[in-house]
């Protein structure tokens, strides 16, 4: 892996990058070869940031669990 | 009979991820009919030898009754063109059919309502929802999440950090070279056309 990829690597794990983008950057990785190459740089999954998408979470709640739902 | 809510896996993230963290059966905590469209299910499971491959299609025939494996054209013309390219790759197979199914005209009907599942990062944004008071699109981790609010898991987070272990503790020198025969009929099997179509 050359330092472009591990940048890319890293800006995958910090939500910066998507998936099929991080895979073409690393010659067609899957996303199971993704886990392997964070694994190996001591890297986390990436978190989806949840600030601005509260709506949309709650609503699939609602849906999935409706009488739940406030 | 089907449900109002259809939860539909658009890539393979969520299922390489819950497989690694052996919690596919996640996906079935939710009153939904879960959708997975075909090229989906094949570019996870092509190799045997990656993370969560043979676990997912063990899954996927153990919960055959549970699941739709969602049959596409883009599939459908991939796995003809392979006939005479048998390395042939798409890198954007399983996202083309994801969008072929969501689109389908008679794929939400009446008062029925799409989960689309994706993975984690900017792929959320990449999701064309051109229908936002009937679908809406969430990452592995906020369907975790939500399972985690209500209560019918422990932890997403234990669950993601079991996908991390996965992929740290995973040898990549014991990886096999298992190639995709096995998968294309395990696939065909799987699917469900529409007969009459």
């Amino acid at each position: 892996m050359d330092d472009g990829q591990k940048r890319a690597l890293e800006a995958y794990s910090r939500g910066e990058m998507a998936a099929l983008e991080l895979r073409r950057r690393l010659g067609g990785a899957t996303y199971g070869e993704v886990l392997h190459f964070l694994g190996e740089a001591g890297l986390p999954l990436p978190r989806a940031p949840v600030d601005g998408r509260e709506e949309q979470i709650g609503r699939a709640r609602e849906w999935m669990f409706p009488k739940h739902a406030a | 009979m089907p449900r109002d809510l259809k939860l539909f896996v658009v890539d393979t993230g969520p299922l390489i991820a819950l497989a690694a963290a052996q919690s596919l059966d996640y996906l079935l905590f939710v009153d939904a009919d879960v959708v997975i469209p075909d090229a989906v299910l094949y570019e996870a499971t092509h190799d045997a030898s990656r993370l969560g491959a043979q676990d997912i299609i063990d899954w996927a025939k153990a919960r055959r009754a549970s699941i739709e494996i969602a049959p596409t054209k883009a599939y459908e013309a991939f796995d003809a063109a392979r006939a005479t390219i048998p390395h042939l790759r798409q890198p954007d197979l399983g996202e083309r059919a994801a969008v072929e199914v969501i689109e389908e005209p008679d794929r939400l009907i009446g008062d029925e309502r799409g989960i689309l599942l994706c993975e984690e990062t900017t792929v959320l944004k990449r999701v064309v929802v051109r229908d936002r008071e009937r679908i809406v699109e969430i990452s592995t981790l906020d369907f975790l999440r939500i399972l985690e609010a209500e209560q019918r898991i422990q932890s997403a987070d234990a669950v993601f950090a079991l996908a991390e272990q996965a992929g740290r503790l995973a040898s990549r020198a014991e990886q096999m070279n298992a190639y995709d025969e096995t998968t294309r009929r395990a696939i065909q099997q799987l699917v469900v056309r529409d007969q009459t179509g």
